[in-house]
């Protein structure tokens, strides 16, 4: 009896605590919503219609629907290996170079004999994920084995796969004598099928589904996620309690990297290219991070948050095409979310004005002083 | 081979190791600031972009000294939204820091977008001005060493003595000064100097202001010397590779100094290089400079691991 009345606490709690941050979530959106208003009214000729296309646009075609399925699978993909990482508290930012490495190795399988054959796509996505694994695992073990920070050595990772991947189309995969800086297109067997005719939406959208449940299930319903969790939570405790935490970052760090390379796959067997491009990935692999700052690295958040950054970000998009305000705009409303649901900002109240004005003892430095 | 040689060891590849190792530098130095008083800086990489095109912009209007004032500004402004974020709403340091990379990116392609009225990659058609060299040419006066001298003395930016002079400034400060001792010890320890009543977050705030103010000197001197002009991503890792040199230089100003002028030495290798073995490839040559960071954290890593080892074993 007392069992069940403490599951239902828990879940009051747990319902409170999901409210409270879709609050502050949303609040963050509709502040950095409110300045891109304030800077487009000054920017643009017609600022009330550009607006209209930024939060409008997205939906208003078949067209451009399938664009913002499209970029909310892979949003969802780079969401979760972020979250990954940073439930690990591990601050790789390696997601870029993964997505390079695994789209070249997916490249390399669709375009050898066995793009042609029906092994093309999971040969190709099983490839791609090899592959950012290993280039996940290599930041994980240098800071496992050695210290190395993981940080600077993921992002020199990410420079060094975007010159491999320039490298080897201009001098490998692109038909000799042709000045493009694209490979020919895929064989048809080694696209992703698309589930709505005509449009992006492929069966990248069923593979990021499947991750989104996988890791999940990962982290909740397995020793390993419990492991990591805990390593994440407080890694000398966990180091306490028997477990070997260099062996939990590193495998989350690999599988993370794993999740990068099928976004690479997706990237270039997806129906958004079905070839490879140098620099196809536009960017898009740093995105994650704001994903999961917002998702607070829940695995099932992750997609709900992607619906709605991929929302905002084809409407930046449309705008960039149809009006005369650039969609770079949105990396200032990406900064701003980031910037205010990192932060320990709750919804505009007594307690946020009086700690921006720096009356909260809490927020003195005695706090800090215990990291 | 001889070339190679002929071209490392001349005046005029001096020179060019000066010149590239500048921006790295005074973006190192910010780094060790930062990361001294126990704050990552990973925003160097936007905070130089940001330098960059405020350098360039108000060069437009001003003389060249009041748009790298600008643009110190313009990086201490980023630095105090970091620390405004960091201390007081007690976000996380490397998100924040990634938050004004991506504000970076975006809004300086924005700003440069309304400066120029719609060129979205460049800022050719503004005309602004660059640091001027300073000019040596009177020690050529000096007989036997004085050709020589002006060979290699002569010729740099104005940014890059300031940089040198920095090194040893930043030195003093940290290991001569009191204020020094303080931000060491908050980086190092932040209980001990609470309870001695030395303002903690003050100081790190502090820091991280400075940090964003040097690493925004070095936009200054690439985007108003190394080239004229803004283009779009424009730093193109530099302040991730700020990020390694201060490690690699052990956090210390004068291993920053020899990191810098590592670095330095591969991009200017990767300047002159396709010149000279025109069958070894570009992209590979432009990757030369991140596989070093690589493998120089990596080694680094490793001795400082040993180090430590070592340490705990002479306890025992």
């Amino acid at each position: 009896m007392s069992m069940t009345s403490e599951a239902v606490l828990g879940r009051k709690a747990r319902w409170a605590n999901i409210r409270r941050e879709t609050g502050r979530a949303l609040a963050a959106a509709l502040i950095a919503l409110g300045v891109a208003f304030i800077i487009i009214l000054f920017t643009s000729k017609a600022p009330l219609e550009a607006f209209n296309v930024l939060l409008t646009a997205p939906i208003s075609r078949p067209r451009t629907i399938g664009l913002w399925i499209d970029d909310v699978a892979k949003l969802t993909i780079t969401g979760l290996a972020f979250s990954l990482v940073f439930q690990a508290r591990q601050f790789s930012m390696g997601v870029q170079g993964q997505v390079y490495v695994g789209g070249l190795a997916a490249a390399y399988v669709a375009l050898s004999p066995i793009g042609a054959t029906w092994l093309a796509i999971p040969v190709g996505v099983l490839c791609a994920m090899i592959a950012g694994g290993f280039y996940g695992f290599i930041p994980g073990i240098a800071k496992a084995k050695l210290g190395a920070n993981e940080i600077v050595s993921s992002l020199m990772l990410n420079y060094i796969a975007i010159e491999l991947c320039n490298y080897l189309v201009r001098t490998q995969l692109v038909p000799p004598g042709s000045g493009v800086l694209t490979t020919n297109d895929f064989p048809a067997t080694a696209v992703f099928p698309a589930l709505v005719a005509g449009t992006r939406i492929d069966i990248g959208l069923i593979l990021a589904i499947v991750a989104v449940l996988a890791v999940w299930f990962a982290l909740y319903r397995t020793a390993w996620g419990l492991k990591l969790r805990l390593v994440g939570h407080n890694a000398q405790f966990a180091e306490y309690s028997g477990i070997r935490s260099t062996v939990i970052m590193v495998s989350a760090m690999t599988v993370a990297g794993a999740l990068g390379g099928l976004l690479g796959a997706m990237f270039v067997q997806g129906q958004s290219y079905g070839k490879l491009t140098i620099l196809f990935e536009g960017g898009l692999a740093f995105e994650g991070i704001l994903i999961a700052i917002v998702a607070r690295s829940r695995p099932l958040a992750v997609p709900v948050v992607a619906l709605f950054y991929g929302y905002l970000r084809q409407g930046a998009q449309l705008m960039n095409i149809r009006t005369d305000v650039p969609s770079e705009v949105i990396g200032v409303v990406t900064a701003i979310i980031i910037l205010l649901v990192a932060s320990s900002f709750s919804l505009p109240g007594r307690k946020f004005f009086a700690r921006l004005f720096g009356r909260d003892p809490a927020s003195s430095a005695v706090m800090e002083a215990g990291k | 081979m001889i070339e190679l040689f002929m071209t490392v060891f001349s005046a005029t590849f001096f020179v060019t190791v000066v010149r590239t190792s500048t921006p790295l530098l005074l973006s190192t130095l910010g780094g060790l600031i930062a990361d001294l008083s126990g704050a990552l800086n990973v925003a160097l990489e936007g905070m130089m972009l940001v330098g960059c095109l405020t350098a360039v912009i108000v060069s437009v209007f001003a003389p060249w000294y009041v748009a790298v004032l600008a643009a110190i500004a313009a990086g201490a402004l980023l630095g105090a939204v970091m620390a405004f974020f960091h201390l007081r709403l007690k976000a996380d340091i490397i998100l924040v820091g990634f938050a004004i990379n991506i504000f970076a990116t975006g809004g300086t392609v924005f700003a440069l977008t309304l400066a120029t009225g719609g060129d979205k990659g460049t800022s050719i058609n503004l005309p602004s001005k660059a640091i001027p060299a300073l000019d040596l040419s009177f020690l050529g006066v000096i007989p036997g060493i004085g050709h020589t001298l002006v060979q290699f003395l002569s010729g740099h930016s104005i940014l890059s003595w300031v940089a040198a002079f920095l090194v040893f400034a930043i030195w003093y400060f940290l290991y001569r000064t009191p204020w020094g001792l303080w931000l060491r010890g908050v980086g190092e320890y932040p209980a001990a100097p609470e309870a001695a009543g030395i303002p903690v977050n003050a100081i790190r705030a502090w820091s991280l202001l400075v940090s964003g103010a040097l690493a925004a000197l070095g936009g200054a001197q690439l985007a108003m010397f190394n080239y004229v002009g803004f283009t779009r991503d424009m730093t193109a890792g530099r302040g991730f590779i700020a990020l390694g040199a201060v490690l690699l230089g052990a956090r210390h100003p004068v291993g920053a100094l020899l990191a810098a002028l590592l670095f330095g030495f591969f991009e200017a290798l990767a300047v002159v290089m396709p010149g000279l073995f025109n069958w070894i490839p570009a992209e590979l040559i432009r990757m030369i400079p991140f596989i070093v960071t690589v493998l120089a954290l990596v080694l680094f890593s490793y001795r400082a691991m040993r180090a430590r080892q070592l340490r705990t074993l002479s306890k025992i």
